[in-house]
């Protein structure tokens, strides 16, 4: 399974598993070294990272898992350096999915250094993880990260004094301003070329008994697989009973089993190996089983215990207090204020509706700007190309009313609210304020069986549900992240807002006098959001009680210290991570639905377009729950983004009325020039005031669009899940509008 | 058609979707139960029953079978001559005992059933009261194979999470030490160490009091009528078929003092403690994640603020601010320091 340890050319030794960094996804064939970046949570590790790499990074998921991964190079003295920062993580005794890939990054894919980023404000904390590492591979460097932070709050971190007591080298940086990464790529160098060996310091305190259940165990270990680098955190996991471990054992992924056995049987075959380190492995995990029963129940507590205790006593030598020097109270004074029970809940209001009104008015422009270029200058320059060079009718139809004008339709419509909502959001999140949301939300989503996080979801939903779902990773108790991903949806996204307020601005906007048409129009969208939120609510309660009781849950929230936001980052990790990568998706998924869209306008079956038939065969349902047969085939062609859904209608409504003068030809969707003629034309296609609502309630409770369904399924790697997202806010959705027509009709006696 | 009708009709599919869906008691789960009822489930429910009562050294008869399987006396009688004919059993002046085949096929089954008790405790997220009748259901559905995949995953436990001993694979069965609680001296201090969890009704209020292994108890007060007790802070009433319930390990109170003073959750805003001990009741995920945390016996723990919704409460814990539930602090047994400002010398 293991590659022998490369040379390169200068003949270095290099440590790091080809073999398997390449199963994980990683390429290192043009890197002289892999190191790894790991760290707490909330330590500025992601700055970091940025500080080495510059832009030559680029991000993605690890392998089977939906755990986020960047990795980047650099150069540094002749050398090519691979960077894979891991997932953020307290420690790596693997409780989450997170640990789970940093532990198995460092234990497998065996780096050539890991950088562990540690908070110098917060070292007793941090040095849990870095004992941790450095029970694994003793090649690691410690970047000592936020000195000014420390230096502000008057504490003052001995690093050389660190390095003696960890056996590592330590680099003091503050990499937010830059400071001491020169430092770090030299210590990292010298670790990396074998110029500094490390001489980390190991054993956490143990009671002696313990101990010496784990020296046994360690000893039996280390004899069966010679070149070990951690026999004994492999004896203590095993103790553990982690069950990676056990089988990484029995595999021969730690290492060959049979190397040690075999020496003496002169005639081994590789058969025989195989059986012979099979044998060794159930051997070890034999008296693994029986120590386990020596070391107590209690033997994970202890271990945790231990190395707390030393990372405290550690931190004690190492860290002094200026006491002259008063903590930055301004944080402790903003917390107060934003979680008072009085200022808490109206600063929270105050700046979701600030954020809304931002990017819904601050959208108008640019929107309105791409909508000009992409419709009304390139596809005419398109269509009259086309002309030029002959292509046929139908092509033509297909290929620019179809293909292009949905594609363009959506990027126009879709892009700039994305492009504003997500950067003032990761603004919010990266100043600290988010987690704060959460704390206080969290006893409402309690009730409901979900986790406080959910808030900053949903949040995220009203900007787009594709998002909303991806950002449900933040939540790492697999109950309350299923129940955020099935409920997301009920978050009215940016694709639906323009349509509610259209469709209240024409219906309900008309029922009072012109000057109070505005407000109620927003009244009435603003209640359908908070309808959203409602039925969010219930469904997480209905989910969390039923289908998802079995699902493990455990609950925590750090509140990070507020950081003043970086600007550039925050606007590369918005633009990049969240906005190009939903609208990538939407649009592969917008191309094929222009295509349908203008096909079953086109092609005809006995007179009627298929369009029609369908209209036709759809107005009985529709009547039943008070919409109609145009709403309802708009709906389903329309799948791919809800931008789509009113030029839709609008085009349908057209072709199945026999409408003449508007829009530009079967199949080829439009938007009217204002919206009293938009109004005309859905009146003219017979809709009343309850059309007008249910279409309001329909557009809230009806299924995710694609790119939402597609990234729900990539999520939760499950079908199951995938179409109860799908399903339950249809459902929902039909029974509303049902009811609603039915008691409308019977009130109205209509 | 009407409005009214239509609304009629919804209602009704409606109400028949509910009837048939609700969870247990719908008409489609009875439906699928008494489908999995096989023969199978028969026979192995009727082993348990009679091991059972071998080992509380209870006589087993007819009636206690029909009783303990709810089937009428016919069905009883029947499934004794078959396991009679199984060579499983023998009957002799209406006390039914088993073979030494039969007492080993029980113990394959309460076997799988306290494996599955232990693996529904510890790696799902099912509710308490809920993992006897799980396990009841899927242990007749479960391979010799499986089982033992189940033990090692689970790092073959010796007891289940009510503290009942786990046979293994061979049969053995550990003995379980301990006396009914209802056998203390009033200021007798004690250790739970078993949870009997049938009658679902007892064991329902004895998980609601979270009183399960593990848990520290001292006994206030016992009368023939009701016995006070205290655990976690927290006192309560039991009636002595509720208290018989539970078997403790009584404990020399000056060897292991109750040196823990009150609940994290107890702390206002400002006050610090040291963590002594995570109450037993809090397991699986739930345990290890607070422990990561770094809430360890000896960390010293401060309140520093309330949300606005009154309910997390966030803590430095060392170092960092972390947010708990009121429910999760509830089981972080601490000592409170004695002023907010008794911080010399402590880390926060």
């Amino acid at each position: 399974m293991m590659d022998n340890p490369a040379v390169t050319p200068s003949g270095e030794s290099r440590m790091h598993n080809r073999a398997q960094l390449v199963r994980m996804g990683i390429d290192v064939a043009a890197s002289d070294y892999v190191v790894a970046l790991a760290g707490n949570p909330n330590v500025g590790k992601s700055t970091v990272f940025n500080s080495l790499t510059g832009l030559h990074q680029h991000t993605g998921n690890w392998p089977g898992k939906t755990v986020t991964r960047a990795e980047g190079g650099f150069e540094f003295a002749g050398r090519a350096y691979k960077l894979v920062d891991l997932p953020g993580t307290y420690s790596l005794l693997a409780t989450s999915a997170d640990e789970e890939v940093a532990r198995d990054f460092l234990l497998f894919g065996r780096p050539d250094v890991t950088i562990v980023v540690v908070d110098a404000c917060r070292l007793e904390r941090n040095l849990n993880l870095a004992l941790q590492v450095l029970e694994i591979t003793d090649r690691v460097t410690i970047c000592l990260n936020l000195m000014d932070e420390a230096a502000r709050r008057g504490i003052i971190v001995d690093s050389a004094r660190l390095a003696e007591e960890l056996g590592v080298p330590v680099a003091p940086t503050a990499a937010r301003r830059n400071e001491g990464i020169g430092g770090l790529l030299r210590r990292l160098n010298a670790v990396a070329s074998g110029q500094f060996v490390c001489q980390p310091r190991r054993a956490g305190a143990l009671s002696p008994s313990l101990k010496r259940v784990v020296d046994e165990l360690s000893d039996v270990v280390a004899s069966a697989i010679p070149d070990l680098p951690n026999p004994r955190w492999v004896a203590l996991r095993l103790l553990d009973h982690d069950e990676r471990i056990s089988q990484a054992l029995s595999s021969g992924e730690l290492g060959d089993l049979g190397r040690a056995k075999i020496v003496e049987g002169a005639a081994a075959n590789h058969s025989a190996r195989r059986a012979a380190a099979r044998r060794a492995a159930d051997e070890i995990l034999a008296r693994a089983d029986r120590l386990r029963w020596q070391a107590g129940p209690d033997f994970h507590q202890a271990l945790v215990e231990g190395i707390y205790v030393e990372a405290a006593a550690i931190a004690d030598r190492v860290v002094r207090r200026d006491e002259t020097r008063r903590s930055a109270d301004w944080d402790h004074k903003l917390d107060r204020l934003l979680t008072n029970r009085w200022t808490g809940f109206p600063i929270m209001l105050a700046m979701l509706a600030g954020v809304l009104w931002l990017t819904v008015t601050g959208t108008n422009a640019p929107s309105a700007m791409l909508f000009d270029l992409l419709l009304g200058v390139v596809h005419p320059a398109l269509k009259s190309a086309a002309a030029a060079i002959g292509l046929p009718w139908w092509l033509d139809g297909i290929l620019i009313d179809g293909l292009y004008l949905a594609t363009a339709w959506v990027v126009s419509v879709m892009l700039p609210p994305m492009a504003i909502f997500f950067p003032l959001f990761t603004l919010l999140e990266d100043f600290g304020y988010l987690p704060r949301v959460a704390f206080n939300m969290d006893k409402m989503f309690q009730r409901c069986g979900a986790h406080g996080k959910q808030a900053l979801t949903m949040c995220m939903g009203f900007g787009c549900n594709a998002a909303g779902v991806v950002a449900t990773r933040v939540i790492d108790s697999p109950r309350e992240r299923l129940i955020a991903i099935l409920t997301n949806n009920f978050s009215l996204c940016n694709g639906r807002w323009p349509t509610q307020i259209l469709i209240a601005t024409i219906f309900l906007g008309a029922l009072v006098p012109p000057y109070l048409s505005g407000a109620v129009a927003t009244a009435a969208v603003a209640g359908v959001a908070m309808l959203g939120m409602a039925s969010m609510f219930l469904a997480s309660w209905f989910l969390s009680r039923t289908v998802l009781r079995g699902e493990p849950s455990s609950f925590h929230l750090e509140l990070p210290p507020y950081r003043p936001p970086r600007l550039w980052q925050t606007l590369y990790t918005s633009v990049i991570d969240r906005t190009i990568f939903v609208l990538w998706r939407a649009v592969v998924f917008a191309l094929p639905a222009g295509v349908v869209i203008w096909l079953i306008a086109n092609i005809h079956l006995g007179g009627w377009s298929l369009a029609q038939w369908a209209i036709q065969g759809l107005n009985p349902l529709g009547a039943l729950i008070g919409l109609n047969g145009v709403i309802l085939l708009a709906y389903v062609v329309a799948i791919p983004a809800n931008e789509l859904v009113i030029p839709a209608v609008l085009m349908l409504t057209a072709l199945s009325v026999g409408m003449t003068g508007v829009g530009a030809g079967a199949g080829v969707m439009f938007e009217a020039d204002s919206v009293e003629t938009t109004g005309q034309i859905l009146r003219d296609g017979g809709w009343t005031l309850l059309t007008g609502v249910n279409l309001m309630l329909f557009s809230l409770l009806h299924n995710p669009c694609s790119t939402t369904i597609y990234t729900i399924w990539k999520e939760t790697a499950s079908a199951k899940w995938t179409l109860l997202a799908t399903l339950m806010p249809v459902a929902l959705g039909v029974t509303t509008c049902f009811v609603v027509a039915q008691i409308w009709r019977l009130v109205a006696g209509g | 058609m009407s409005p009214a009708i239509n609304l009629a009709v919804a209602t009704a599919i409606g109400l028949g979707l509910a009837l048939a869906l609700r969870p247990r008691t719908g008409w489609v789960w009875r439906w699928l139960r008494s489908r999995r009822a096989t023969e199978r489930a028969r026979i192995e429910d009727a082993l348990k029953h009679l091991y059972e009562c071998e080992y509380a050294r209870i006589p087993a008869t007819l009636d206690s079978l029909a009783g303990a399987l709810e089937v009428g006396r016919d069905e009883a009688a029947r499934l004794v001559a078959r396991l009679e004919s199984l060579d499983l059993l023998t009957s002799e002046r209406r006390r039914l005992a088993l073979t030494p085949e039969g007492c080993s096929d029980a113990l394959r089954v309460i076997r799988i059933h306290r494996l599955l008790e232990s693996y529904l405790a510890e790696k799902t997220g099912i509710d308490e009261v809920e993992w006897h009748r799980q396990a009841d259901q899927l242990e007749h559905h479960v391979t010799a194979e499986e089982a033992e995949a189940l033990s090692a995953q689970l790092g073959n436990p010796r007891f289940d999470p009510h503290g009942d001993p786990i046979p293994t694979s061979d049969g053995a069965m550990p003995v379980r030490h301990g006396m009914p609680l209802t056998d203390l001296r009033p200021g007798a201090v004690a250790r739970i160490v078993h949870v009997e969890d049938e009658p679902d009704e007892v064991y329902a209020q004895l998980v609601a009091a979270r009183l399960s292994p593990g848990v520290r108890i001292r006994v206030l007060d016992a009368k023939p009528e009701r016995i006070r007790i205290e655990a976690q802070f927290q006192e309560h009433v039991l009636a002595p078929v509720v208290a018989a319930n539970l078997t403790v390990e009584p404990l020399s109170d000056v060897a292991e003092p109750l040196v823990s003073d009150s609940a994290l959750s107890s702390l206002v805003v400002g006050q610090q403690a040291t963590v002594i001990d995570i109450s037993p009741t809090c397991r699986g995920a739930e345990r290890r994640r607070l422990l990561d945390l770094g809430v360890v016996p000896g960390t010293v723990v401060r309140a520093e603020l309330r949300s606005a919704g009154g309910d997390p409460v966030a803590y430095r814990i060392r170092g960092a601010v972390i947010a708990l539930r009121n429910a999760q602090a509830d089981l972080i047994l601490v000592k409170r320091h004695a002023t907010a400002t008794d911080a010399a010398g402590t880390r926060v």
